[in-house]
């Protein structure tokens, strides 16, 4: 069979790269176990941008009084910047595994949290999750729960590194943006709670709803929020008046910035049970594969101590009925 | 219960923790014969791809539940996109043309580009006349590139059995060729 079936064999061809690379780019964020899979890519840059601002909380001044640290931020509210993808791209393109570690030196992990463990019920995620597991009382027809995972708690101490947000700021051609000084070895401690991340199935859409207690970042005290605020908005890649006016406009202890890439997406703000939210739609791009199927919408929100993401391929008014289910 | 679920539930109970596993060399490995088994099971092109995203996909969000002592890697993922390809086609969608073959023919002539494309439409037609298993069968052994002795571990028809059923699949294409 051999020189018969050279025509079968000939058909044979190499994955895409630019597919090939896209896919390994969403598997990967399942493997760190964070609650990103379902938030992406949005949060995933919101995430970003928290640490890069959290790692500039630290001045000669406060120095001295870094031993006490006072509980920083909690998510209650979103905000969608807009921003260009392509600074996105760049700031993934110079350090892609570690981009939180673009402006850290050292990481103590004092708690693994592990990827997401599957579940057999919603009921028994509670246990691992600390809390009743809030789920959609309504679904469009033909969806159904197809799994429940929860992620546990962890506990990391983060380093700052002075030099390699120097070296950011150059490579972002940022040469306006001072960098505070005294900054090396400055702490902040970040603690995520347990997510829940339930997935919901049909031939023709896919759900994911996302709900956890907020993460909390702890920081030296006394620091100038709306200034490393800023910083971390022209690290986005915001012009500086723009990054001065969102920054001072801001409450940067509740408040979750989400950036939104202008090219695919548009957002607005809404009310899910009676909470403020963001609704953010993204448009199909032109490519194949895994980044057609991350066309749809998402609806953050917070309720009570709890914030909830809602994301899927249905059209945006089915997926806030859906949120609007969720108890 | 899923397809994967009942798969997952048969396996046995010691399992490696995720963490073990280098999932950038598993990727590496396997992409390229999943991409292929589902290039050679449903055509060429984006609904390929889309369906090997929803393997990989499916096998990381359960990766914690791979046993490496049972069944191997490889056999579990070919298993899930086994039944990818079955929800595909139970879920009637229609199937799209080989129009992403000009991707594969980069650094050609245009004359070059014209004949590779028009066999692989070509052969691509072919396959969509096939019935399922044989199709699978041929995705497996020049998709994936599976012995035939693998294909029947798989399949749970007997090794000389999968050698008779290729042989005639592949006699019959090569006739229309």
């Amino acid at each position: 069979m051999e020189n018969d079936d050279k025509f079968l064999q000939e058909f044979r061809r190499d994955p895409p790269a630019g597919y090939a690379r896209r896919l390994r780019e969403t598997l990967r964020e399942q493997e760190e176990g964070a609650p990103a899979r379902a938030w992406r890519p949005l949060l995933a840059a919101a995430a970003a941008l928290i640490a890069v601002v959290a790692a500039l909380f630290a001045f000669p001044a406060v120095r001295a009084g870094a031993q006490s640290l006072l509980d920083l931020f909690r998510v209650r509210s979103f905000v969608a910047v807009p921003f260009d993808g392509a600074r996105m791209d760049k700031l993934r393109a110079l350090d892609r595994d570690h981009a939180a570690m673009m402006i850290f030196d050292h990481k103590d992990v004092l708690q693994e949290p592990g990827p997401p463990v599957v579940q057999s019920s919603l009921a028994a995620a509670a246990g691992p999750a600390g809390f009743s597991v809030a789920a959609p009382a309504y679904l469009p027809a033909g969806l159904a729960l197809d799994t429940v995972a929860v992620s546990r708690e962890g506990r990391a101490r983060l380093s700052v590194s002075a030099s390699r947000l120097r070296d950011l700021l150059a490579a972002l051609d940022l040469n306006d943006v001072d960098v505070p000084a005294g900054l090396d070895g400055q702490q902040i401690a970040v603690h995520t709670l347990p997510v829940v991340i339930q997935s919901y199935r049909s031939d023709r859409h896919r759900l994911s709803l996302i709900q956890a207690r907020s993460p909390e970042i702890s920081l030296p005290t006394g620091v100038d929020l709306p200034r490393l605020g800023e910083i971390g908005l022209r690290i986005l890649g915001l012009d500086a008046s723009e990054a001065r006016r969102i920054a001072a406009s801001l409450d940067w202890r509740s408040t979750l910035l989400v950036p939104v890439p202008t090219n695919a997406s548009s957002f607005r703000s809404v009310t899910v049970r009676g909470n403020p939210g963001l609704l953010i739609t993204t448009t199909k791009p032109d490519g194949a594969g895994a980044d057609r199927r991350r066309a749809g919408t998402v609806v953050l929100w917070t309720e009570g101590e709890r914030v909830f993401a809602l994301r899927g391929t249905l059209d945006p008014e089915d997926v806030m009925q859906v949120a609007e289910s969720v108890r | 219960m899923t397809a994967e679920d009942a798969l997952f539930a048969r396996m046995e109970t010691r399992s490696i923790p995720a963490a073990a596993v280098d999932w950038d060399a598993v990727y590496v490995q396997h992409l390229p014969g999943i991409y292929n088994f589902f290039r050679y099971r449903v055509g060429d092109g984006p609904v390929a791809e889309d369906l090997t995203s929803i393997t990989f996909e499916k096998a990381w969000r359960a990766r914690a539940r791979y046993r490496r002592d049972l069944a191997g890697f490889s056999t579990w993922l070919l298993a899930i996109a086994r039944n990818v390809a079955v929800d595909h086609y139970r879920a009637a969608r229609p199937q799209l043309p080989l129009e992403a073959a000009a991707s594969v023919t980069t650094g050609s002539t245009p004359e070059d580009v014209a004949v590779r494309r028009s066999d692989l439409d070509r052969l691509g037609a072919l396959l969509a006349t096939l019935a399922g298993r044989d199709r699978e069968l041929v995705a497996l052994k020049y998709g994936v590139g599976l012995t035939n002795r693998a294909i029947a571990g798989i399949t749970g028809l007997s090794e000389s059995n999968v050698g008779t059923l290729l042989h005639r699949v592949v006699q019959d294409l090569r006739a229309r060729w």
